[in-house]
This record gives structure tokens, sequence and C-alpha cells, in this order.
């Protein structure tokens, strides 16, 4: 096994339709996209919070030691490494009869491409309506900004926001 | 063994990398949870490296970096930020903040230990470079700001990113274009007084090789130059500031040219096999007879066709060439990527002959 310099806390980027939040949060329990997810709460807690303006996405303009968000409000959240945005039924061995579907998206003031990672045909309704999954995992996810053309995020998973999402193309197979 | 600070401020992956770095790398561990802190440190007793985290609580990373970038104790350590900010704008910021590496956590211990080898491998070892190498040639169109970057790149690449290459031009000189960099801001926004390190490190651009650029102005300025005092006070900052200055000069002996010449360990006189050029450098070495132990002859060829009569040459010029750069057809290309040839094409002929002078300046 990989030996890393890291713990049971997984940092990753939250993008809102002005701001880039930087911040940690303990996944020993529950894995990000579960707590994206999970409907018992609108709201994702945070630590070593912080913040830059979307215009200027390296420079931090704040930080905090908590802070709480407001998961309607997240556009799509960006990790480095695909397994830790991945949902729940997609891990543990889940990759048998799957394949990967290319795929963009324009999501609030972003654009995403990467990856779906599909068991069946795809429908484009099924996956934003079906379920009751809110975030859903693109995966070697490319993030350009509308506001800041030039400007790319990327991650081994993008967990994108359904209800934020303006246009869905899927690439020819 | 190694001195190493570490700056972050997770108590966990303190107490590891301290583990990490004195176990498996046999170094001398000192350990900050705090950027004012570290600094502190830094400072009292500079380290040989220093490994920086952004998120800290009061002071960033970033400020941490250009804070010991500041300070001459602490100007030329290797500074690796590690941090989980991993976009390609975070690490244009740290290495504008003046960081020479910058880590995406969570990083593999062996991937962390292979840094700090190869930091401090490159600040160690290897022939030590250095000075003010002045690159020069009152004839324009022979090709010196494509060999002063060049030069530059090469330099950067064997001192870990502690060169700077300053362009002198006051009628909008190419260094930045050829390097792909936006000339914003540059040295004709320099205030005029307080020219020390500090006041002149906002004004560097640093380009993704490491290399640090003091471009001239986008547009031409009209009726002006440098500020009277005004270049050699530059000069002398960035000489104080870098262990390796390189100055792409404008086409004349002018109070910048002159005060860059003055100041210089080598100056790199180019000619072309042109007549109206060697004309020229006949000239120039005559006008330039004061600094003559610095003064070195390299012949560009800038067009293509048989090579240029070499000895002939150094016969009418009345001594030897340091170097004989060949025509390569892939400058222009080079030029148009914004992708000098030593970092595109290292095997190209001008890579090859401009690596062999590069090991003798300073030295």
């Amino acid at each position: 096994m990989e030996e890393r310099l890291g713990s049971n806390w997984l940092v990753a980027d939250f993008f809102t339709n002005r701001y880039r939040i930087s911040g940690r949060l303990d996944v020993r329990h529950k894995k990000l996209a579960a707590q994206l997810n999970d409907h018992t709460t609108a709201f994702l807690q945070i630590e070593n919070v912080y913040i830059s303006n979307i215009e200027t996405p390296a420079e931090i303009i704040a930080s905090h030691e908590v802070a709480v968000l407001r998961k309607g409000n997240i556009s799509a959240a960006v990790v480095q490494r695909q397994e830790d945005g991945l949902l729940r039924e997609q891990t543990y061995g889940s990759y048998l009869g799957t394949y990967l579907r290319k795929v963009f998206l324009a999501v609030s003031s972003y654009e995403i491409e990467g990856y779906l990672r599909l068991s069946g045909k795809l429908d484009l309704r099924t996956v934003l309506t079906t379920g009751t999954d809110t975030f859903f995992p693109v995966l070697d996810g490319k993030m350009g900004s509308a506001v800041r053309p030039g400007t790319v995020f990327s991650g081994g998973a993008i967990l994108v926001n359904k209800e934020h999402v303006g246009v869905f193309f899927v690439e020819e197979e | 063994m190694a001195k190493i600070l570490v700056i972050d401020d997770e108590a966990e992956l303190r107490e590891l990398m301290r583990l990490v770095l004195t176990r498996r790398g046999g170094h001398q561990v000192v350990l900050s949870a705090g950027g004012r802190d570290g600094l502190k440190k830094a400072f009292a007793d500079p380290p040989d490296l220093a490994i920086v985290d952004v998120m800290m609580p009061g002071m960033t990373g970033y400020e941490v970096c250009r804070a010991l970038r500041d300070n001459p104790k602490t100007a030329s350590i290797p500074i690796i930020i590690l941090t989980a900010r991993g976009q390609p704008v975070d690490r244009d910021a740290a290495l504008a903040a003046g960081a020479d590496e910058h880590l995406v956590k969570p990083v593999t211990m062996a991937m962390l230990m292979e840094k700090v080898d190869e930091m401090l491998a490159r600040r160690g070892g290897g022939e030590e470079v250095g000075g003010t190498l002045v690159m020069l040639s009152l004839r324009g169109g022979v090709g010196v700001t494509t060999l002063a970057v060049n030069i530059a790149l090469l330099l950067a690449q064997k001192e870990a990113g502690e060169v700077c290459l300053a362009d002198l031009s006051p009628a909008s000189g190419h260094v930045a274009l050829y390097l792909g960099l936006r000339p914003e801001p540059h040295w004709g926004k320099l205030p005029p007084d307080a020219l020390d390190p500090q006041a002149i490190a906002p004004y560097l651009l640093r380009h993704d090789s490491g290399l640090w650029v003091l471009a001239a102005p986008y547009y031409p300025l009209v009726g002006r130059t440098m500020e009277p005092g005004t270049a050699r006070a530059v000069l002398d900052a960035l000489a104080q500031r870098f262990a390796a200055l390189v100055v792409d000069t404008p086409s004349l002996l002018d109070e910048a040219t002159m005060a860059a010449v003055e100041t210089a360990s080598d100056v790199g006189l180019v000619v072309t096999a042109e007549p109206a050029s060697v004309q020229t450098a006949i000239g120039t070495l005559r006008a330039l007879k004061t600094w003559d132990d610095k003064l070195s002859l390299i012949l560009n060829q800038v067009t293509p066709g048989p090579p240029p009569p070499v000895s002939a040459l150094e016969k009418a010029l009345k001594r030897p060439f340091a170097a004989v750069v060949p025509f390569d057809p892939a400058q222009s290309q080079a030029v148009a990527r914004r992708t000098p040839l030593v970092i595109g094409d290292p095997d190209a002929p001008l890579s090859q002959a401009l690596r062999g002078l590069v090991e003798g300046f300073g030295g």
C-alpha cells in the first residue's frame, strides 16, 4: 500500500458562483460524496478554510477555522484523487462491467468536461433525474471558469451539483 | 545532513515529516507551526531548505516565501511549497512567490524525499556559476535577446531558480515575449527611490522554469530611458538578490548599458559574419577597451548558409570567439511557440553551443 503523508482528513476545493473555497473535512466515517448527498442536512461543515475570489483563484482573501457551506450553493467540488470523489456504490470492486463515457457540462459559471462511469446505457435524463443523490462525480475532470477564460481547475474527480447543470452533452461513442 | 525547516500548521503532518526527514533522510529538522514563527527561525539560523504549507492561519505560505526571498540571509535557500491547493493557478502563484517546487498533498513519502534530495543536490552539487553576464551588440538583429534568454534558462537549470534575466531595452524589449510572459509589471514602473532587493521584488516576473525576469516596458518609452542612477541601483540590487544575473542590453552605449558593463563579471559581445556587424564589433571593442578583460566574443549565425569563416573573422577582430553558435532553423518556431530552444529542444545545435559557454561563466 502506498505510504502517504495524509490522514483521515480530505482537502477539497468547493466552487460557488463567486468563490473558490478550500477546506478540509473529516472523511473517516463518511466520504465526501456521501456527505454532499446526505439529505438530513442542507449544510456541510469544513475546517481550515481558505477563500479566493473566482476572478483571482490563487489569491487567498480570507481564512477561517471553521465554515459551514450551504450545499445548494456549491456548484462543484474538486478533489485530486479519483477515489476521494466516488460515490459509495462506485467503490470497492465496482469496476467490473462499467465503462467511461466522455461528457461536457455547463454548470453555473463553469464548463466541465470529463468522464462518467456507467454500467448501462447512458440516458442523460436518468443521470440528472433518477436517484436521490444531488452530486454526481465526473472523473478526470477539467473545469474552466467562464469569468476567467484560460483558468482551468482539474481533479481526479469533480462532484457536480445536478441542480446547477444548465447544459449536458455526451460525446459520440 | 542538511538542516530543513518545515512550516506547517498541521501538527500530525509536521511530526510525520520530522520522522521521515530525520530517519530516512538523516537530516536535522526544525519545525514551526506558523509563518511568523517560521520566519523568525529562518532568519535567526538560515536552513538549507524550507518546506512551507500554503494554508496557514495568520500568514499564508506565499507570504512566507516572499519574506524569505526578500531577506538576503534566506534569499537563496530552496523552498518547496507543500499544499493541498494543487491547481495550475496555485503552482503559478507558488512560483511567483519565490518557491522552487510545488508539491500537492497528499504526497507520498518517497516523492517528498525525492524532491528534498533533488533540491539539496542542486544547491550543493555541480560547478558554481554566478556573477553578472551582460549580452551586448551595437548592431541590431544579431540575436542578442535569443542568446540572453537561452543562456539565462541554462543558468537557471544549474542554479535552481536563483537566476534573473533583466531586459534593459527602452524600446519594447522582447525577453518577456520570447518566454511567453506578459511584461507587467516592468522596470518602467519602478519607483525612483529605495531600489533595494525588497523594493524590486514585486516588479519581477517568474517563468515556469524558475527563471526570474525583469521585463522591459511593453510600449517604447518616448524621450526617456532609465532614470539616471536607476540602472546601477537596479543591477546592484539584482546582483545582490540572485546568484546569477543575465542582462539583455539595448543596441547603444547609453547610461543603462554602461552601468551593466561596469558591474558585469562577463560581457558577451555578439557578432555575426555580416560586414556591418563585424565593423560595429571592432568599434565596440575599442569603445569598451577599459573593460577588455571581461569581454568575450560570441559568433552567432542568424541566417542559413555555409558556416561562417571563423578564422578570418577572428583575425579581423583580433581575438578568438568564446563560442560559435550555428544557425538553427528551429529558432523562429521556438519564438513563435514562446518556448526557447534550450527547453523545447535541449539537443538543438543552438542549445549545445550555449551549454558549453554557460559552463565557463563565472568560474
